[in-house]
């Protein structure tokens, strides 16, 4: 595979018909792969592909250093590929002006990462090209950590938020990895006047994260870089799973999988359930 | 001769400090794993080994992420000033890496540049700073890199250093350090040892002759352009200490009163709001000048103005950076 991906890098350098490759290349020795960016086809080699390409490289597309390099090729995992159909149904993407190579995926990490064993997208869809192949495998329930949770009891519940909350310190790491966080101003820096406490308070904490959480609702795809990126281990894909089956459960609508379904945030429709809101 | 103190010895110490209401902190794990410094309510919460680095740094207990200056309350033409609680509490920190420690002495210098942080320095009055010296280190360190090892001394009160099996030679090293174990060592005749530090990986005087050339250059942006912007990096560091104030919880009482608190919260130049003028205008207008400015700050600037290097090797900005970057990812680039 790694072969194959390299020889793409270098004919799209090559052919001029990109600018550049946002890839994964060497970390830290056992470390997660680190994002690559190639713009010569000699250094196609510094890509790499293992278990241990975590990152979901679609974050760099909102990114205007990166966008000043140019048009673009982006390697892509299954999970990571919904964040493209999300950006271009809200029109943050001019899609035949971006290569994408999707790399068919096992499951990253060592332990492997919760989202993979509920993946059901091993081998990424619409890309430009596709790179391996993966085995299927049967996806666990995509709400069983949610469902598990959900069955404490509420004062348990909040007592588990206000831990984990307590220790957020607003480094904004979650939304910067966040590759549907592309808010031009985000309202946590919003100060004339200030909307959001800014101090990193259990009040303030929760009010950041809460609002995120409701701004991704129906438009989060699942990547977990949130929880992989929190410095404070803070469990935000509890949070995120428990948005997308409110969309899925109301909605019949998972983020980023069905291209030519409407989003529901930005659809509206008569028969639009009201119940999940209590 | 050594002053040696067993694993055991120390939990029955640190116990009875906690039973005297006399609050420590540590290293412990908040959650399955993640270890983090934390007050803890009983001695096992203690960890001593099995980790690197805990994920945040000790400049909390001094400089918390957020504090309250003053609290206000304006009714018509009248203010009425309340002063938050003193920051005067005695706190014992134990376990701490010599790393965190050492940041203590180079922070002293700013908290007490132009004007005195009585918040800052308060708490550091009544705080005893007890560290254990490194058994392991990983690949995100690099204290030999800033003059520093794995059993530095600097800004600690006392130091453990390990000897054997559940064991820890005291090198007490302040009064206030000689104080915490006075009566409750062993002499014995071996001595405790730390691991041998991480290889150096740059040459912190050819980091700052690099900077002082080097303002322009197109290595900033070839070198970190897989910055993603985030504050993780100074958030965990020991040593960054930028913050804001703001005023929080403004409310209007009514049409003529109001009343609110004012804040001091931790800020990071890695963010674009740190610079972002009332105009528009952003004189750091990227992610590059953003990470130049950073360390420029920490081997340039503070060297100049203080006489130190604002880094002291922890590699926490690696381990907690997303992509892997953090200070030691950009500086050996630049050889």
């Amino acid at each position: 595979m790694i072969d194959q991906l390299r020889q793409t890098c270098r004919r799209l350098l090559d052919e001029k018909r990109v600018d550049v490759v946002i890839g994964y290349g060497e970390g830290p020795v056992g470390g997660a792969a680190i994002p690559v960016f190639i713009r010569q086809a000699a250094d196609a080699d510094r890509l790499i592909w293992n278990n241990r390409c975590l990152a979901n490289l679609t974050t760099y597309l909102k990114r205007p250093e990166v966008r000043a390099l140019g048009r673009a090729a982006i390697v892509v995992k299954g999970c990571d590929a919904r964040a493209l159909v999300v950006l271009e149904k809200e029109s943050q993407l001019a899609r035949e002006q971006l290569y994408v190579i999707g790399m068919a995926c096992d499951g990253m990490g060592d332990p492997t990462a919760a989202k993979c064993a509920a993946c059901d997208a091993h081998v990424p869809a619409g890309c430009d090209e596709a790179i391996g192949q993966a085995a299927e495998s049967a996806p666990d329930a995509r709400y069983a950590e949610l469902a598990a949770f959900m069955k404490r009891p509420p004062a348990e519940r909040m007592a588990f938020w206000q831990n984990e909350l307590s220790r957020c310190v607003k480094c904004y790491a979650c939304r910067q990895v966040c590759p549907l966080c592309y808010c031009e101003r985000c309202i946590v820096d919003k100060n004339r006047p200030t909307v959001i406490d800014t101090a990193s308070t259990l009040k303030g904490n929760f009010a950041w994260a809460i609002t995120r959480a409701f701004h991704l609702a129906g438009r989060c795809v699942g990547c977990d870089e949130c929880t992989r990126a929190c410095p404070a281990g803070i469990d935000l894909r509890l949070l995120n799973l428990s948005l997308a089956r409110a969309a899925e459960e109301s909605f019949d609508y998972r983020a980023g999988v069905d291209p030519a379904a409407e989003p529901i945030i930005g659809a509206y429709a008569r028969q639009d359930e009201e119940n999940f809101i209590r | 001769m050594s002053e040696i103190i067993t694993a055991q010895a120390l939990r029955a110490l640190v116990g009875e400090w906690l039973a005297k209401g006399r609050p420590v902190a540590g290293p412990s794990r908040v959650k399955p794993g993640l270890v983090a410094y934390a007050a803890i309510a009983k001695s096992d919460d203690l960890i001593l080994d099995g980790f690197v680095h805990p994920s945040n740094s000790i400049k909390e207990f001094f400089f918390p992420r957020c504090e309250r200056l003053y609290g206000y309350r304006i009714e018509g033409r009248k203010i009425e000033l309340t002063d938050p609680p003193a920051p005067d509490t005695e706190q014992i920190i134990l376990g701490a890496r010599p790393c965190d420690a050492a940041a203590l002495p180079i922070l002293d210098r700013l908290f007490n540049w132009d004007s005195r942080d009585d918040f800052y320095n308060r708490r550091r009055a009544a705080t005893t700073v007890v560290t254990l010296a490194c058994a392991t280190h990983d690949q995100a360190c690099f204290c030999t890199s800033v003059g520093l090892a794995p059993d530095a001394t600097e800004g600690a009160d006392a130091i453990l250093v390990p000897a054997g099996e559940r064991r820890y030679e005291v090198r007490a090293l302040t009064d206030k350090g000689r104080a915490l174990f006075a009566g409750r060592t062993e002499s014995a005749t071996d001595a405790g040892r730390a691991c041998d530090g991480p290889p150096v990986r740059f040459d912190a005087g050819r980091v700052r002759e690099f900077l002082s050339a080097n303002f322009e250059s197109p290595v900033w942006a070839e070198l970190t352009m897989r910055c993603l912007g985030c504050g993780s990096c100074a958030y965990v560091c020991p040593t960054c200490h930028c913050f804001d104030i703001e005023d929080e919880g403004a409310r209007a009482e009514s049409a003529t009163t109001s009343a609110g608190v004012r804040v001091k919260n931790w800020d990071s130049c890695q963010f674009r709001m740190f610079t972002q003028h009332a105009s528009g205008h952003n004189p750091r207008a990227n992610q590059a000048q953003r990470q130049r400015q950073r360390l420029m700050h920490k081997f340039r600037v503070y060297p100049e103005r203080f006489g130190a290097i604002l880094c002291t090797g922890c590699g926490n900005c690696t381990r907690a950076c997303p992509v892997s970057l953090g200070v030691a990812g950009v500086l050996e680039g630049l050889k």
